[in-house]
């Protein structure tokens, strides 16, 4: 018995050295900064300045999770990835959490032992039509001719579509972005499909970009969230519930502009929020004030998306389904209480 | 309501103290969720260039992705995005960029198009009047007129949905009117919807 207890203790140890990261908030305290995986340049998304200086809407994730852990968004480490590298980065301990236009898919949290976090941008595929064809949705566009890049899954989700759909599709398929992005603003097609976010990416890249629009039909899944390894829960939670808190503070109308105005409310789901009522942000590891200080920071989801990438930004990108599920979209988030 | 009206009241005295040099500047809203409302006198007779009335492109009219249980054809507006919304049906609707003024963020619900009309005439109320005292106390409807190409007039409210002949504060809390719409849009809207029209106005919540 005694043997068998000397066992456990032992293999318990070794089981603590195998997952001697296992404690990453300690770590990132430790160190004084977060190790925040990004990419190496998507506009919009995540983009490094002449001076050296990250932003985009990926990069205020990384911020938004700095701010919760040290109220300082400036306490991050940014390390740009390729797509190759991202996830060995996160699987070796390389980052502590990876914001990187990723999408979420069974393989990388079953096989590759990582966990997304949530879903901070649903992206997916769309067309970028003409706005003086005056077309309204993406089942106008029969007898179509579409340019997509030849050998990406952008190209056999189109052919899906038009089929299922039982229209005429003339898919012109070419080698690069650049020439399909040639070839559609030259007119030789009037179509031009890859994922929306890229689209828009894409639009700035013609003559008159505000001639173009996105139909508002997406036709495939592309979940976009920040993730990270397996075997830390509290971890998880941790970056989980920063998503949560963007989300949560644009639904309770909690902005940079009114946080006074919510630190004073009376509201039960306001006063849970911003640490006047309840011991939330202790459950997390954190302090009483934790969602205030990402709000504060960084800003709710809403200012996030118009500021990198939406109204305010120059992709222009409408909210569409990442609109709050009260208003239009489908983002959600679980209530904190 | 008292609160809110009292903080924009504020903040467009702060705004008038240090932006009257350059109120009719090019501005787009700083933090774009917040209702500070800007201080902006109207020029009547003032008419913009063609170019002035070609929108950013995320202002532009569009077809975007919308969820919704309302029927096709309801307008929704959200003050708070400075969009307006025409609902398709089949989770789309056509999306406007607005300019929403003191008085559109004073009511929040349902309301229905009682009237429409072409370069209506226009009335500055007498709140308006005192704000900006050297405004005429009538103008005949037409080009240079602050209501625009097009009013829809919402129930027996004092609310409309109107054009402008300022195109640059689409996209902003302004001090005067309700929900302002460029000229082509607001005549693109009148074509599209009867009286009768379900109109949803909704507010940023209440902390």
């Amino acid at each position: 018995m005694n043997r068998i207890a000397t066992a456990l203790a032992a293999a318990g140890v070794l089981l603590t050295a195998g997952f001697a990261h296992a404690d990453t908030l300690s770590d990132v305290k430790a160190r004084g900064t977060l190790k925040c995986g990004v990419s190496q340049g998507l506009a919009g998304f995540s983009a490094k300045d002449d001076k050296g200086a990250w932003s985009g809407f990926d990069v205020d994730f990384c911020r938004a999770v700095a701010a919760a852990v040290f109220d300082d968004p400036s306490k991050v480490e940014y390390v740009p990835l390729s797509a190759e590298a991202r996830f060995p980065a996160l699987q070796k301990g390389e980052i502590d959490v990876l914001s990187r236009n990723s999408t979420w898919t069974l393989q990388r949290e079953a096989e590759l032992k990582l966990l997304f976090a949530g879903i901070s941008y649903y992206d997916g595929q769309g067309f970028m039509v003409p706005a003086g064809k005056n077309v309204m949705g993406a089942l106008e566009l029969g007898g179509s001719k579409v340019c997509t890049q030849s050998g990406t899954t952008s190209a056999l989700n189109a052919q899906d579509y038009f089929k299922q759909n039982k229209m005429e599709l003339e898919l012109i398929q070419l080698p690069t972005v650049d020439e399909v992005v040639k070839a559609y603003a030259d007119g030789k097609c009037d179509v031009l499909t890859t994922d929306v976010s890229q689209l828009y990416a894409l639009r700035l890249k013609l003559p008159k970009p505000a001639d173009h629009i996105v139909l508002p039909d997406v036709i495939s899944k592309e979940p976009l969230g920040p993730v990270v390894r397996q075997g830390d829960d509290a971890w998880l939670n941790i970056v989980k519930w920063s998503l949560y808190a963007l989300l949560n503070a644009e639904e309770l109308g909690i902005s940079t502009a009114s946080l006074d105005q919510a630190l004073k409310s009376d509201k039960p789901d306001v006063k849970r929020f911003v640490g006047t009522d309840g011991a939330y942000g202790e459950q997390l590891g954190l302090t009483k004030d934790w969602a205030v200080r990402i709000v504060k920071n960084v800003g709710n989801y809403g200012e996030v998306f118009e500021r990198n990438i939406g109204s305010q930004s120059s992709l222009g990108i409408p909210r569409g389904i990442n609109q709050l599920w009260s208003a239009g979209g489908i983002q959600y988030a679980p209530p904190i209480r | 309501m008292r609160h809110r009206m009292m903080g924009a009241a504020l903040a467009a005295v702060a705004a008038l103290s240090f932006m009257a040099a350059d109120a009719d500047a090019q501005m787009r809203p700083p933090g774009g969720m917040g209702n500070q409302i800007v201080d902006v006198p109207e020029k009547p007779g003032y008419v913009p260039s063609a170019d002035e009335e070609q929108l950013d492109p995320a202002f532009r009219r569009q077809p975007v992705y919308f969820r919704t249980n309302e029927p096709p054809g309801t307008i929704i507006v959200h003050t708070n995005e400075r969009f307006l919304y025409l609902v398709q049906g089949d989770n789309r609707a056509l999306r406007y960029g607005i300019g929403v003024g003191r008085d559109g963020f004073q009511w929040a619900g349902l309301q229905k198009v009682t009237r429409k009309a072409e370069w209506p005439d226009w009335t500055p109320p007498p709140e308006m009047i005192q704000r900006q005292p050297y405004l005429p106390r009538f103008m005949a409807g037409g080009p240079g007129n602050p209501m625009g190409a097009a009013a829809l007039y919402l129930g027996s409210t004092v609310y409309r949905i109107h054009g402008t002949n300022m195109p640059n504060t689409i996209g902003m809390a302004i001090s005067s009117g309700c929900f302002r719409l460029v000229n082509a849009d607001v005549q693109d809207l009148y074509n599209r919807v009867p009286v009768g029209t379900k109109v949803i106005i909704r507010q940023a919540p209440e902390l």
